[in-house]
């Protein structure tokens, strides 16, 4: 550790990885190139997923909050990743953990689970940002400049889920620069570090989730090839296993209610019982039964193992659907990886090893694997390096509900990412002027067992008879494997109007009101927020495009050239002026959004131009040495912590 | 304006409410130029998938959003833009049906579903006895059953993708001689063969 951590306000901001998981979350970075864990608020690791709401606003997360769950549960959340993306009316919600549901009143409200911890009402994803921003303050603390963060989930996460993690990240005051698959990462964290090529198998087990990617490494690219899992099967499921057994010891009949209270004792027994299995063979518990007496539960590892083998089918089935559609054999598989802390269990590993008739590699802590790959990538995004990179797949087949309740898939599942396709559409019905179209996500063939996605309802077609109307509905999947749906009207040819209604998750409205209810001046500060970083962006484009004016200005004309110049010089003037005052701030971000918009409009086509000859340096073989050397060019990390280096030993002779 | 919910008032008209345009239409859009152009190889139906892939990754490298998270608006939508075109036209290059499709098109042949010449009767006698063999194999969960059969049909469908890599051999040659309807048939015959695959896969991976 530095002795002198002089606060240097120059300071290049850090990147951080963010494995936001459903017992533990961890933030970590680089240090010369080797990614390392922060110590949380906890003073380790690993801070548990846990966040407790106290009377008069307090908000207590990890260890801390642990302590409260036993004894008011209602107010203590834990694995709350479970909830994430999860509608108030879903069946399955209600199971996944004892707490006070808020029935919803509209159809509005039902879009996402609604706690009531005691004195407000907090949705999953306020619950998660809470967990972020400890693990952001923590990152503040001993990196002083933090950067984007790179937040990882499940491979299996439908697109509500990602949508919920990534508004939690907005939240918390994270510049999310991508969500990223938890394999993939595991797999980058293995891949870089071991220089290793061939086919890789990701078995990751965390909590309340499982995950199965099979990876193809090569050279510094990791293709994913398939991916699947089980969004309800994790290491909470071999605790309830254990609990049902427990219960009865304790007193209680088999179809007897228990409270909450008692639900959290006996899951926390449960847990210590598992752990102390991986090292011993057999484990013995006291329980306090019903009217005080102790009981003693005993628990060998054979007997966990064979409760636990339906849970283990269950993984298997989802591992060799993800060969199958790699298109790979057990036997031509060049690694295993393991990922989460319930792969600490003996009768995982065994199983693992039997499927694929080999041992798996352990040399990495399951439990940060996920961790340090996210912070490598952080680090990678951040310096656009080409060393390497990540192509990723949709998880999840994309389809339009159907006449008859039926699925039409328009992306199927392992589909490579960024992903689109575009569906033409008729009218049914003479003088039809709206459509109502139904997104889903899932494999199973009729649109009520998927997911429920969004409803796009198209209006304002023009009256003509049935069948004439063309309308064109384009899906886009991004980088982070977030959906992205536009419409229009074929034989006017003008967009139409598109009202998105996703089926879960919160609202902008809503993410906004939250922002600003979590600021202490509201309002006021969030502006002050919003010129700061239209600033930051503007400053960005600035250089970008003086960067890029200095490679590929051959592709402007003489009369775009100007409009770029003048462009630019607009926006560094509306950077330089102005007052800075409260509601000055409002409107000199929204002039700086102006000029940033018309720079944008001015740069488009030349930026489609770049393309074309990325492409053609990209297909003649040359390309790669180009681009590396035009990032070399601007300062890269490693320059920046250098000169960080440099200014800290001064500051420490000073 | 009352906008029209069709699954719910088409109700037991019979009518379908979303007429999905033809799919090789809405594919043909969907990557914007021709996938061979995009990836600079001769069109043909033959190709070196090894070759294939190594393009995709340059041009992955050249173009993946990775690459332009600090850049301005402009070059990050048209860099995401252009990755779709790239990743779609791949997704079509090595699907064999849809490669075929876009030979076809290239030859100036129709290729919507519709458009398709009738299925010799023979063929769809054996495509669907096969397929009850098949879904009773499946019943009764009998999984080397459903393995073996599903050999048998590929075995069938290297015949055929031989068969189409050797009519488009020739018809590419010749572009001045009439494009044989044999091509479109075989193509037919592909379709068919994929669907028992998917069935079979669904069996195999419950």
């Amino acid at each position: 550790m530095t002795l002198f951590d002089i606060f240097d306000p120059k300071a290049p901001p850090k990147p951080i990885g963010i494995d936001l998981g459903t017992t533990h979350s961890i933030v970590a970075s680089l240090r010369d190139g080797r990614p390392y864990a922060l110590t949380t608020c906890d003073g380790t690791g690993l801070l548990p997923s846990v966040v407790y709401y106290g009377r008069g606003g307090n908000v207590v997360v990890g260890e801390v909050a642990k302590a409260h769950a036993l004894r008011e549960p209602e107010s203590t959340i834990v694995s709350v990743k479970r909830f994430m993306g999860r509608g108030a009316d879903d069946p399955q919600t209600r199971a996944l953990g004892a707490y006070k549901f808020v029935e919803p009143r509209t159809e509005e409200e039902a879009r996402t689970v609604r706690f009531d911890v005691g004195d407000r009402v907090v949705t999953p994803v306020e619950v998660s940002a809470e967990i972020l921003r400890s693990l952001k303050q923590s990152a503040v603390d001993q990196l002083t400049n933090v950067g984007g963060a790179v937040i990882t989930v499940p491979a299996y996460f439908d697109d509500a889920q990602r949508q919920a993690t990534r508004d939690a990240g907005r939240l918390a005051g994270l510049e999310v620069l991508r969500l990223l698959n938890e394999p993939t990462a595991a797999a980058l964290a293995y891949g870089l570090d071991k220089r290793r090529n061939g086919v890789f198998v990701v078995f990751d087990l965390g909590g309340g989730t499982f995950d199965v990617t099979i990876l193809l490494l090569d050279d510094g690219v990791f293709q994913v090839k398939s991916t699947g899992g089980d969004s309800a099967l994790g290491g909470d499921d071999i605790d309830r296993l254990i609990a049902e057994r427990m219960l009865p010891v304790m007193g209680f009949g088999a179809d007897e209610s228990v409270s909450p209270e008692i639900v959290n004792l006996v899951l926390d027994a449960a847990r210590q019982a598992k752990h102390a299995l991986t090292d011993r063979t057999e484990v013995e518990v006291q329980l306090p039964a019903r009217g005080g007496d102790q009981r003693v539960f005993r628990l060998s590892r054979a007997e966990l193992d064979e409760w636990m083998q339906p849970l283990m089918e269950r993984a298997g089935r989802v591992c060799r659907r993800a060969l199958r559609d790699a298109g790979v054999g057990p036997g031509e598989v060049d690694g295993v990886i393991l990922v989460g802390g319930s792969t600490r269990v003996p009768r995982v590993r065994s199983y693992v090893a039997e499927l694929f008739g080999r041992e798996a590699l352990g040399d990495i802590d399951p439990e940060r694997v996920v961790a340090y790959g996210a912070a490598i990538q952080a680090e990678l995004l951040s310096k656009e390096s080409d060393e390497v990179l990540l192509l990723d797949v949709l998880p999840l087949s994309l389809g339009i509900e159907t006449m008859g309740g039926g699925v039409d898939k328009i992306l199927p599942r392992n589909t490579t990412i960024p992903a689109g396709a575009k569906s033409t559409f008729t009218t049914y019905a003479d003088n039809q002027t709206g459509f109502e179209i139904h997104v889903v996500q899932g494999e199973r063939e009729l649109a009520q067992d998927c997911r429920s996605l969004a409803k796009f309802s198209l209006r304002g077609i023009p009256p003509m008879p049935a069948g004439l109307a063309r309308l064109e509905v384009e899906f886009h999947v991004d980088e982070n494997n977030l959906l992205h749906v536009t419409a229009r009207e074929l034989t006017t040819g003008k967009v139409q109007s598109v009202e998105v209604k996703p089926s879960y998750g919160l609202s902008d409205d809503e993410i906004e009101d939250m922002l600003i209810d979590a600021l202490e001046h509201g309002e006021e500060d969030l502006e002050a927020r919003r010129l700061a970083d239209a600033r930051v962006e503007a400053e960005r484009v600035l250089l970008a495009t003086t960067k890029s004016l200095e490679v590929d200005a051959d592709l402007l004309d003489a009369d775009e050239r100007r409009n770029v110049d003048a462009a630019m010089d607009a926006l560094r003037r509306a950077l330089g002026q102005g007052p800075e005052g409260a509601s000055g701030a409002a409107r000199k971000a929204s002039v700086v959004q102006a000029r940033l918009d018309a720079l944008d409009d001015a740069t488009h086509a030349w930026a489609g131009r770049r393309m074309d000859r990325a492409i053609q340096r990209a297909l003649a073989g040359k390309g790669v040495g180009d681009v590396a050397d035009e990032v070399s060019g601007a300062a890269g990390v490693d320059a920046h912590v250098a000169a960080h280096r440099r200014a800290k030993d001064q500051g420490a002779r000073s | 304006m009352a906008a029209v919910t069709p699954s719910r008032s088409a109700e037991g008209s019979g009518t379908p409410p979303l007429d999905r345009g033809s799919r090789s239409e809405a594919r043909r859009s969907a990557g914007g130029g021709d996938p061979f152009d995009l990836f600079q190889i001769p069109p043909a139906f033959e190709l070196d998938l090894e070759e294939l892939g190594r393009r995709h990754r340059e041009l992955s490298r050249a173009l993946h959003p990775d690459r332009y998270v600090g850049r301005p608006a402009a070059e990050r939508r048209e860099a995401l833009g252009r990755a779709i075109e790239v990743n779609e036209a791949w997704r079509v290059l090595r699907d064999p049906a849809r490669r075929a499709e876009v030979l076809l098109q290239r030859l100036g042949v129709p290729t919507g579903e519709e458009s398709n010449p009738p299925a010799r009767p023979e063929f769809l006698m054996e495509m669907m006895e096969r397929r009850e063999s098949l879904r009773a194999l499946g019943r009764a969960g009998d999984l080397a059953g459903v393995e073996a059969l599903s050999e048998e049909v590929r075995g069938q469908e290297r015949e055929l993708l031989r068969e189409l890599g050797e009519g488009f051999r020739r018809a590419l040659e010749t572009p001045e001689a009439p494009v044989p309807a044999t091509l479109s048939l075989r193509l037919g015959e592909l379709r068919y063969l994929r669907r028992f695959f998917d069935e079979a896969d669904a069996f195999l991976s419950d």
